[in-house]
């Protein structure tokens, strides 16, 4: 691999972007795959040898100047390659040697790692650290898409330098997550230790304690919610054959004596039509996708949480499908050859209609959103046809982008809608119409993005109409809706707190604590503890505010309005008081998160309730004789009730708190690596059991006769 | 003391912090089902105990008064 003639080192953050870009700069399309010690890396043929070598991501991270795992407050730290400070990260070693070697021969450097926070922290590091303080000589690629022609005018454009005051700004965030983070976490789960001797993985940070707060402020309605009778009027009325359902004037009808008087004045009484009322208005076209708005549409198509979407947006990314998609952008620049995309997109069977429509415009302007990014446009389709087969959820994703592009492009919709005020006996109803009269946009994001039709007959004002029947019905208030991953993830951006490219991991975080479980997210007992202690001992670090202002000031550094030394100190004075007042608490607050992790391993057991003894609770139980595991009765300790029934011996139990259709026993799922999840009732003796049995038993003895 | 409803420390001699908020909630309510339709206090505890959208936390308290009158009454014959 060494080489007598000087080479350029391109350094890329995955090895997917470094095949692409040797493929792009090589004259000869023919870039040449090498590898060392395991480590993939590419030579390219240019005006001179270009290497192109990978990173996995970070490779370097923040650790703590002195060792010792459990000790707190940590104020010192320092930049350590990533197998220094984690375990299992041995790969990296071997890695960072290899990039090493390769820089030993080269006079020219170049970062091209992704243009953001991450990426441009990742790139310095290695040029740093591994290259031999080469950030200072590197040069930079800036691009938004993997595609051969965005990639050679990357590179034949090279910024002179990297940008500092972004990395710098990176760096912050780095270390101020790990001194929130390290700290917090280690002062909550060596409080527990001292307390109960046992170790429960508890953790906090800058961003997941505001987070929390917000999931358990709504929790805490949820939990107190109590509902409040109303009732609604519904008349079904005929006209011109059909039926149609006409509201009461008031949605909400707040007290049943005035319910029942509407409902007897309407009785056996006909309609007259007193007025309809139409307008006609414009839906304009929908913005480019942020990584937010993709993330939020995509949960609400397909029900991908946010972090799915964006693993599944970052293949499509280096599979060359799609712009990067880390971006707060909406806007499309006119730097973007949007008739090359749309040509493009022409050659596709599925699409040629569509961009064929659009390329025949005299002018092409797309709409745009307020949000804006320095470093990214909005996400676009590059046009490029897939090179493999992709499956179910990017082909999802990606038709979402391509659709969205195109409508951005078009006309905007032209609706119109209907209200018809109904009289009964000096009661008035409405009856609410819509129709499109102009498609424009909702043709191209189709399937996506219906619009509800609601078609009314032709009626005119004074028009007699027999009232069917007229229905009283019976409601409640409900309770605030739960957050899912979509909704918090809005609530999170509105609150402008973490980034587009960590907002997702952290959700994620809370539901691997256990704070909080199911798509509609429960704060569990364990979430609801942290955050009270949290509360009485450290308001600070659950304040909304004091972690925006604290974003704010990140941003600043890296529009150098902001020293990054000033931003450390004070998060640093923020940090003291806080931990010294968890370590004069240490007892008060070990006792308290004990019991809840106590109680937070026991629901984990908890399957159900037992429909025998009808007092105790089906639990996750292990044989001491054969250390098999199987259900059973919580009364069985105390003599009470013997029931246990078996359990699959692989894969993890999770109990999904609904009764089996066909015994009423609580069902659980079965979820093993690699294989599909089942759902399983834990009667043995349950009918759908023999059922299954059955079927089974009759398929093989009719393979057994044929 | 421990709450009434649960076994954590009671805020006020009755219930804890988490309760508390609940039996606040479960007093405020009660005037708008009074104006909404003629109900008892006892009525109004036993429809929301039963309600399936009541919270897990106003339940629990709503239980805890229904028991804690029925007590009541057995004292007082």
């Amino acid at each position: 691999m060494a080489s007598v003639e000087k080479h350029t080192l391109i350094i890329t953050e995955k090895p997917d972007a470094a095949q692409r870009i040797a493929l792009a700069l090589d004259l000869n399309q023919g870039a040449k795959r090498n590898q060392h010690d395991g480590v993939p890396y590419y030579t390219a043929k240019r005006d001179k040898e270009i290497l192109v070598v990978p990173a996995l991501g970070h490779l370097y991270t923040v650790a703590g100047e002195s060792c010792g795992r459990d000790r707190y407050p940590v104020f010192d730290y320092k930049w350590v390659p990533r197998y220094v400070a984690e375990r299992g990260a041995d790969r990296i070693r071997t890695w960072l040697k290899v990039i090493t070697e390769l820089a030993k021969d080269a006079d020219t450097f170049i970062d091209a790692c992704d243009y953001d926070l991450e990426g441009s922290i990742i790139g310095y590091c290695i040029l740093k650290y591994a290259c031999g303080n080469k950030e200072k000589v590197s040069k930079r690629m800036k691009y938004s898409t993997l595609t051969k022609e965005e990639l050679e005018k990357s590179y034949t454009e090279l910024l002179p330098h990297l940008d500092f005051a972004l990395i710098e700004a990176g760096q912050t965030r780095h270390e101020i997550d790990w001194l929130y983070g390290i700290n917090l976490s280690r002062a909550l789960t060596a409080v527990t230790k001292n307390s109960s001797g046992t170790y429960a993985n508890l953790s906090t940070g800058r961003v997941q304690g505001p987070i929390l707060k917000f999931l358990v402020e709504r929790e805490r309605s949820v939990r107190s919610f109590v509902p409040v009778p109303y009732w609604r009027i519904r008349a079904q009325i005929e006209i011109c054959g059909r039926l149609f359902e006409a509201q009461y004037e008031k949605q909400v009808v707040e007290s049943n004596s005035e319910a029942r008087s509407i409902l007897s004045a309407c009785k056996e009484k006909n309609a007259q039509v007193k007025s309809i009322e139409t307008r006609q208005f414009r839906q304009p076209q929908p913005v480019p996708f942020d990584l937010g708005t993709l993330q939020n549409e995509a949960y609400k198509l397909f029900g991908y949480t946010p972090r799915r979407t964006s693993s599944i947006a970052q293949r499509l990314y280096l599979d060359a499908l799609i712009s990067y998609p880390r971006t707060s952008s909406q806007k499309l620049p006119s730097t973007i050859d949007y008739k090359a995309v749309l040509r493009n997109l022409n050659k596709i069977q599925q699409y040629r209609s569509l961009a064929a429509e659009l390329l025949a415009k005299p002018e092409l302007k797309p709409h745009e959103g307020k949000k804006d990014d320095p470093a990214h446009p909005a996400i676009y389709p590059t046009g490029n046809p897939p090179e493999r087969i992709l499956d179910s959820a990017e082909s999802n994703i990606w038709n979402l982008v391509v659709r969205r592009f195109l409508a951005v492009f078009s006309e905007p919709a032209i609706r119109q809608s209907m209200k018809i005020q109904i009289d009964i006996d000096g009661q008035s109803f409405h009856l609410n119409g819509m129709r499109t009269l102009e498609e424009g946009w909702l043709r191209f994001c189709r399937p996506y993005g219906g619009s509800e039709e609601i078609l009314l007959p032709a009626i005119k004002e004074g028009q007699q109409i027999s009232v069917k029947k007229v229905i009283l019905e019976d409601r409640f208030t409900n309770p605030p809706p739960r957050y899912n991953p979509a909704s918090l993830l809005r609530k999170m951006e509105k609150t402008e707190i973490g980034t587009k490219a960590t907002r997702a991991d952290i959700i994620q975080t809370l539901y691997d604590r256990k704070y909080i479980r199911d798509d509609r997210m429960i704060v569990t007992d364990l979430g609801l503890e942290i955050l009270e202690v949290l509360r009485i001992h450290c308001p600070k670090v659950i304040s909304v505010k004091l972690t925006r202002d604290l974003e704010e000031r990140m941003d600043k550094i890296s529009q150098k309005d902001e020293k990054r030394e000033d931003v450390i100190a004070s998060v640093v004075e923020t940090l003291k008081p806080i931990l010294e007042g968890i370590k004069e608490n240490e007892k008060e607050i070990g006792e308290r998160l004990t019991n809840a992790a106590r109680k937070a391993r026991l629901d984990e057991r908890i399957i159900g309730p037992c429909l025998i003894c009808r007092t105790g609770r089906l639990l996750t139980l292990y044989s001491r004789k054969t250390g098999k595991r199987f259900v059973g009765c919580s009364n069985y300790f105390k003599g009470v009730c013997k029931t246990s029934f078996p359990l699959p011996q692989k894969g993890a139990i999770i109990p999904l708190n609904r009764s089996c259709r066909q015994c009423g026993w609580p069902t659980i799922q079965i979820r093993t690596k690699g294989r599909r999840s089942w759902i399983l009732c834990i009667n043995s003796k349950c009918p759908s059991k023999r059922e299954r049995r059955q079927r089974i038993e009759m398929r093989s003895m009719q393979q057994r006769s044929t | 003391m421990k709450c009434a409803a649960c076994s954590r420390e009671a805020r006020d001699n009755t219930y804890c912090e988490l309760h508390a908020r609940a039996y606040e909630r479960i007093t405020e309510t009660y005037d708008r089902w009074k104006r909404a339709m003629e109900i008892s206090w006892k009525e109004y505890l036993s429809e929301i105990a039963k309600n399936p959208l009541t919270g897990e936390w106003a339940r629990e308290v709503a239980e805890q008064l229904i028991k804690a009158e029925k007590e009541v009454d057995v004292e007082n014959g």
